[in-house]
């Protein structure tokens, strides 16, 4: 069983860290650095608990090798709080009653991040379809959606905001 | 009982430094070792116990296997590695080949598709695999590198059974290419899930056309997913639509060809008797929006 | 608490306040079980399971597993005699001399690592004599079934179950009241009906985890993702011959539950191994495809109906007979088949009824609580042949109902009388928000519309005594402490209890902190989290304790003021008096107490409130009538309504719009009631368009989310319309009742009358595409 030594930056700390060679992702981040912020449902790229960032596009990562990271930037959902500031997805499904029992949650931030990234205004079907890979048996989904809806303002509202200085 | 490990296998990940090294390591451990791009079929078989692989062998980041390219005389290649998400994007395939994009987007959930590829779908020789039948009906060749060096294969034969291929020990597929498709083409692709979106196939219909010299005006090509062992295309449906002027009845009887044609199981999806059905149904209606696209 | 006193209701009670765990949940912060850090010397275990539905141990070898190096502890049924169980001890940790379902743990091993664990597990041997399964209840209930227990007369059972011995039937509850023989020739309409519901999953994003861990001393610590830590403590306890003081669990945050984290699953397993395991914790896992049959699954139901009403659409008789399948322990679905059997009329008023409600071993997956406790299977039922009465009487659906359906005063079938309720006016709204009456065009030429309606009751399920208790303490910043046993799964207990307290106290709600996890070492105790019984009973106990922990204040302040603490009162968090307009904040008193004047003394303490809450009233019912006092404590009830279409190419059913009403006495946070029944519906609609586990000679043959579709994202409907009602509960806080499994429960019935108002054919859940093709096709709806 080969060890690699890889070095990959998560929420923008550079981590040193040997994996086995079947070690995935989600495995490294939770048993290896114990950021057991990502959630572990089926092991099988099913459920979207384990939804991470990797170089910028939200992957399962309990399907991909933590060996596969070298060099790899990943942002997990403890990552997505900046300067003390909630992202707005954070902020839009927080206020919109979007968790329940929080499991399916930073999976579903992370989506929602990675949609907002491709696009800003998203309709409610664009919203849908991005979130199909994250399963939520709790709230039924409605305020997720509401949630991204509200994401996507506190977004622009805030890109104004510095476009114009005002506030 | 289906009762799958936690996690994976013990296993070694190999990353060769080219593709002749890739070659020959795949050819000396035969059956012992895998190439993956996405892995998302070969980490959950691995996970299931159904592949046992010693060495996982990682060519993703080898040369050209992460590129899109097109040129309007020779037409377009996908790098092997080329996640599917990269494929809907890409303005080449949107503006050409907008079929694969439709049936790309219909494959599992977003986040999956960041990793899975279409050269993945097709090795993976899945008869449920959804972008199989658009890369069959635009003439898809795979670029393969192997013992004996680069080569092409068609699709047509490509398939032997159920997760089967004619892919020799050592050989990697490097790329799909594809044809500059004729002027004024049109494709659909219908996938029938049990959700609405993020589903298996429990019937998959790709319909393709474009105008040629024949008795409807047009060149038609059909192609199933889940109804049989492998991809299938009916050829009889192919040829009716083909042979004869498009009517509302040259339309039914296609899809009752295509029904007729093919030879479903029943699983956990869904019956036999249901997925037949479906096959008839689906053609019609991906014909008809064919023939409305083409218009 | 008197009704009076609940008119004038406190700030923040019935505002709907933000959760306060959400922003832990927003985070990554919040800790679940699998979170939890042990360090290196943690223990994985895996556990050996059976490959047949019904077989006899012949041997078990487990010398090679233990050999192989990194394995420290292997177990087996031998190791662990005692049975153990909820309500019948029919169960044991590891099978002993035979397996009865596929899946059934027989050995256990923890390993250094989980692939370790893995190895040894198929290094250990065991050699079957496969026995003939019991697939199906029916067949199970008869006197030629073989025998999945038999020694069931010799188990442990509380004095409310009644099983059979020599049979398959580990319960038999029975309703007899009226004479239903002689009420059928007077019926102007009958209706009779069999409906087969299948079993589903609970399927909660987090699955089972719990860590074990004992001491020196033998003390046991169990880390479970839990939604009952003192009935686990209760059980395990007592399975394993130890006092229940010397067992401790700590339960973090529940990555939702649903009723499969309830009573005691998995979680006895790592408690087992751990007593061998040297002081080191060891931890199970159980994997998604085990999480699907291996643990709680929802029973499958038979259920043969027969209604009939007179000329003007009043119910008359009923008859029901209802065949659950238990699987191969009924420890807890024992209980689910008396619940099924005391509402077995759903929620109308029946003069003459017959009940035969019967709890079937079989060698199926293991029955368990599931959000409705049996409710969403009989209601599948009933709501089915009420539609179909009100069709065949030539009564409108919605009108039928609103003559049939129970109101306050009405005798139940248990002979119970009912409490005032909003069930006609949840029917009214949700007729209302679906345009009833008004046929819509399809949208389409290959479309077919329909719209139905169905309504329920619900009641909790629990023993007639299951209790609550609170604990707050004020804290030297004058914030409240609240230590509650009852357990967050998502459904917003803690958020509520706060909301309880801050008001009953006078502080402003961010004052208010729920003391977590819940540990059975320091929370005080709670029966379960299950029934939808939290918001009532522990919110109770919750409201008791701050009303003791005001008074306490203002005895104090009184005193060292001189007045009368009537005169007193709390306003956001500071003490004052009407009378003589002084004014302290509780910063001052809730730790230190008052300073007499003149520095004199001091007066007061550490103000600890306390209360608790056990319902009183219930009684007994007779086992051959089923008749009693009072049969529960209380329904909350409800409708639920789709309109639908359905595609002639492909049978798939899309809905339009849909609407819930449900009557939770008082809303103590609206959004959050409203976030249950949304949740609740999807789940309801869930299991009823996509979901069954298909389980062939024992065996299920979709253990994954690839097999087993549950409803994501692109499944909701466009359009859901929630709807509060509230019509008093006599004993909850302030007038509360549950809500938390009431919106699925009416969902198959809903659904299934709006798909035969669209093709007028009646179908066995689920309605998948394929299902409502086929129909059409056989129908002659389509060709
Ligand atoms: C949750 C989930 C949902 C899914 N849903 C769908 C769906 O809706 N539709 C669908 O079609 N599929 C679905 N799949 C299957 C899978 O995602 C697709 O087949 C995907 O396209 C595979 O691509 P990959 O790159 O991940 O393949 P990999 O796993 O990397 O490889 C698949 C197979 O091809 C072989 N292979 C890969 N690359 C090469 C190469 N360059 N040369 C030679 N052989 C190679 C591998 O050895 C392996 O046998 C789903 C999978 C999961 C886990
Ligand atoms: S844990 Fe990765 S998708 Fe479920
Ligand atoms: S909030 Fe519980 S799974 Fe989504």
């Amino acid at each position: 069983m080969a060890l690699h030594r890889i070095t990959v930056t998560i929420n923008g700390e550079v981590e040193l860290v040997d994996v086995p060679s079947h070690m995935t992702l989600l495995q490294m981040l939770r048993e290896k650095l114990a950021l057991t912020g990502t959630k572990n449902g089926c092991a099988a790229g099913e459920c979207g608990a384990c939804t991470v960032m990797l170089n910028g596009e939200p992957v399962n990562s309990c399907l991909v090798l933590a060996a596969e990271c070298d060099g790899a930037e990943i942002t997990t959902v403890e990552g997505l709080k900046k300067n003390g500031q909630l992202d707005p997805v954070q902020q839009g499904i927080m206020e919109a009653g979007g968790v329940q029992c929080g499991f399916c949650t930073p999976g579903v931030l992370i989506s929602a991040r990675a949609l907002l990234d491709r696009n800003p205004t998203p309709s409610e079907a664009d919203i849908k379809a991005a979130l199909v890979g994250n399963l939520c048996r709790c709230t039924g989904y409605f305020r997720i959606i509401e949630g991204v809806k509200r994401a996507a303002k506190i977004q622009e509202a805030a890109k104004e905001e510095m476009t114009y200085g005002i506030g | 009982m289906h009762n799958p490990r936690p996690g994976l296998p013990e296993f070694d990940y190999v990353r060769p430094a080219s593709l002749s090294e890739a070659s020959r390591f795949l050819a000396e451990h035969q059956g012992e070792a895998r190439p993956f791009m996405g892995g998302t079929d070969t980490f959950v078989r691995m996970r299931d116990g159904f592949w046992k692989e010693k060495y996982i062998v990682d060519v993703k980041r080898l040369d050209g296997m992460g590129d899109i390219t097109f040129d309007p005389s020779t037409g377009l290649t996908i790098g092997a590695a080329v996640n599917m998400n990269r494929v809907i994007d890409s303005p080449e395939v949107q503006e050409h080949y907008p079929l694969l994009a439709e049936a790309a987007k219909t494959v599992a959930s977003f986040q999956l598709r960041s990793r899975a590829t279409i050269v993945g779908n097709i090795c993976n020789a899945s008869p449920a695999g959804d972008t199989i039948g658009a890369c069959i009906v635009m003439g898809g060749v795979l670029k393969v590198h192997g013992l004996d060096g680069e080569r092409e294969v068609p699709l047509t034969g490509f398939f032997v059974g159920p997760g089967k291929t004619v892919l020799k020990p050592g050989d990697i597929v490097t790329a799909i290419r594809f044809p500059v498709l004729p002027q004024g083409h049109a494709g659909r692709y219908i996938k029938l899930g049990r959700n609405a979106l993020s589903d298996l196939a429990i019937v998959g219909v790709t319909a393709f056309a474009y105008p040629d010299d024949t008795p409807s005006g047009y060149r038609f090509k059909l192609a199933l997913a889940s109804v049989a062992p492998v991809p299938l295309v009916p050829e009889k449906a192919e040829e009716i639509l083909t042979g004869k002027p498009i009517t509302d009845e040259t339309i039914a009887e296609a899809a009752q060809a295509a029904m007729d044609a093919c030879n479903p199981i029943d699983d956990v999806r869904g019956s036999a008797r249901y997925r037949k059905y479906m096959v008839r149904n689906l053609t019609r209606r991906a014909v008809t929006d064919v023939l409305n696209r083409l218009q | 608490m008197a009704l009076a006193e609940q008119t004038k209701i406190p700030n923040p009670i019935g505002e709907s306040m933000p959760r306060i765990d959400v922003f832990e949940k927003v985070t990554g912060a919040a800790v679940y079980t699998d979170d939890i850090q042990f360090g290196p010397q943690l223990l994985y275990a895996r556990v050996k399971r059976s490959p047949h539905p019904h077989a006899l141990i012949k041997k078990i070898d487990v010398s090679k597993a233990r050999a192989l190096p990194g394995v420290k502890v292997v177990v087996t049924g031998d190791d662990f005699p005692g049975h153990i169980g909820l309500y019948l001890k029919d169960k044991h940790i590891f099978a002993r001399d035979r397996v009865r379902f596929v899946g059934e743990p027989v050995a256990a091993v923890a390993a250094i690592s989980e692939e370790i664990a893995e190895k040894a597990l198929d290094l250990i041997e065991v050699e079957y004599e496969p026995l003939e399964p019991v697939l199906d209840p029916v067949y199970g209930a008869s006197p030629e079934a073989p025998l999945v227990h038999p020694d069931l007369g010799e188990y442990e059972v509380v004095n409310f179950i009644f099983p059979k011995p020599g049979t398959n039937i580990s319960n038999h509850f029975k309703i007899r009241k009226g004479d239903v023989e002689a009420a059928w020739p007077k019926c102007a309409a009958i209706v009779e009906r069999t409906y087969h519901i299948p079993h589903v999953q609970h399927v909660p994003i987090e699955p089972h985890v719990a860590v074990a861990k004992v001491d020196e001393t033998g003390e046991v610590t169990l880390w479970a993702s839990s939604q009952s830590p003192f009935a686990q403590r209760n059980l395990i306890a007592k399975t394993l011959g130890i006092s229940q003081s010397d067992m401790r669990v700590i339960a973090p945050y529940v990555g939702g539950g649903f009723g499969c984290k309830a009573g005691v699953t998995m979680e006895a397993i790592p408690v087992a191994i751990a007593q061998k395991a040297k002081g080191r914790p060891v931890k199970l896992r159980l994997t998604r495809e085990e999480e699907f049959y291996t643990n709680f699954v929802r029973q499958g139901l038979v259920i043969k109906l027969k209604v009939g009403c007179d000329k003007d659409g009043n119910l008359l008789a009923m008859e029901n007979t209802m065949y659950w399948d238990g699987g191969a322990s009924t420890e807890y679905g024992v209980n689910i088949t008396r619940a099924g059997g005391y509402s077995s009329t759903g929620p109308f008023d029946i003069p003459n009824v017959k009940t035969d409600s019967m709890c079937v071993y079989t060698n199926h997956p293991i029955g368990g609580a599931y959000r409705g406790f049996g409710m969403s299977e009989l209601h599948a039922g009933i709501g089915q042949v009420m539609d179909e009465l009100a069709e065949k009487i030539g009564m409108d659906k919605v009108e039928f109902l609103k003559r049939n359906v129970v109101q306050g005063g009405d005798i139940l079938g248990t002979g119970m009388k009912m409490h005032p309720t909003g069930i006609k006016e949840c029917i009214d709204k949700v007729a209302e928000a679906l345009d009833w009456g008004k046929k819509a065009e399809p949208s389409a030429p290959n479309k077919l519309r329909g719209k139905g309606i169905a309504v329920m009751w619900k009641a909790p399920a629990m023993p007639p005594n299951a209790g609550s208790s609170a604990v707050i303490e004020l804290n030297e910043d004058g914030t409240l402490t609240v230590n509650i046993g009852g357990q967050e799964i998502g459904q917003g207990t803690f958020t509520a209890m706060a909301q309880l307290a801050a008001g009953v106290m006078g502080v402003p709600m961010d004052w208010v902190r729920i003391a977590g996890p819940i540990d059975t070492q320091y929370s005080p105790y709670e029966w379960q989290t299950v029934a939808s019984r939290l918001t009532w009973s522990m919110g109770n106990a919750v409201v008791a304790a701050a009303r003791d922990a005001r008074q306490q204040v203002l005895k104090v302040v009184a005193e060292a003021w001189d007045e009368d603490p009537d005169d007193l009162d709390i306003v956001n968090g500071t003490v004052v008096s009407y009378k003589s307009e002084r004014e302290m904040s509780l910063k001052d008193i809730g730790i230190y107490g008052i300073n007499k004047e003149g520095d004199t003394g001091w007066i007061g303490g550490p103000i600890v409130g306390r209360g608790n809450f056990m319902p009183t009233y219930v009684t007994g019912l007779d086992p051959e009538t089923g008749q009693g006092n009072r049969a529960v404590v209380h329904y909350t009830t409800g409708a639920q309504g789709f309109e639908i279409e359905i595609d002639k190419d492909t049978g798939r059913l899309e809905i339009i719009r849909a609407a819930s009403a449900f009557d939770v006495g008082k809303a103590i946070n609206p959004d959050l009631v409203r976030a249950q029944i949304e949740g609740g519906f999807v789940q309801g609609m869930s299991s009823a368009i996509f979901e069954e586990m298909k389980l062939v000679g024992g065996e299920m043959k979709n253990p994954s989310f690839v097999d087993y579709r549950i409803a994501t994202a692109a499944d909701i409907p466009p359009e859901h319309k929630t709807f509060i009602v509230e019509v008093p509960q006599d004993d909850g806080p302030f007038g509360a009742r549950g809500i938390g499994e009431h919106p699925m429960v009416p969902s198959i019935a809903a659904l299934g009358n709006a798909i035969y108002d669209a093709i007028s054919v009646r179908l066995d859940p689920p309605f998948t595409s394929e299902k409502i093709y086929l129909a059409m096709l056989d129908a002659g709806l389509v060709e």
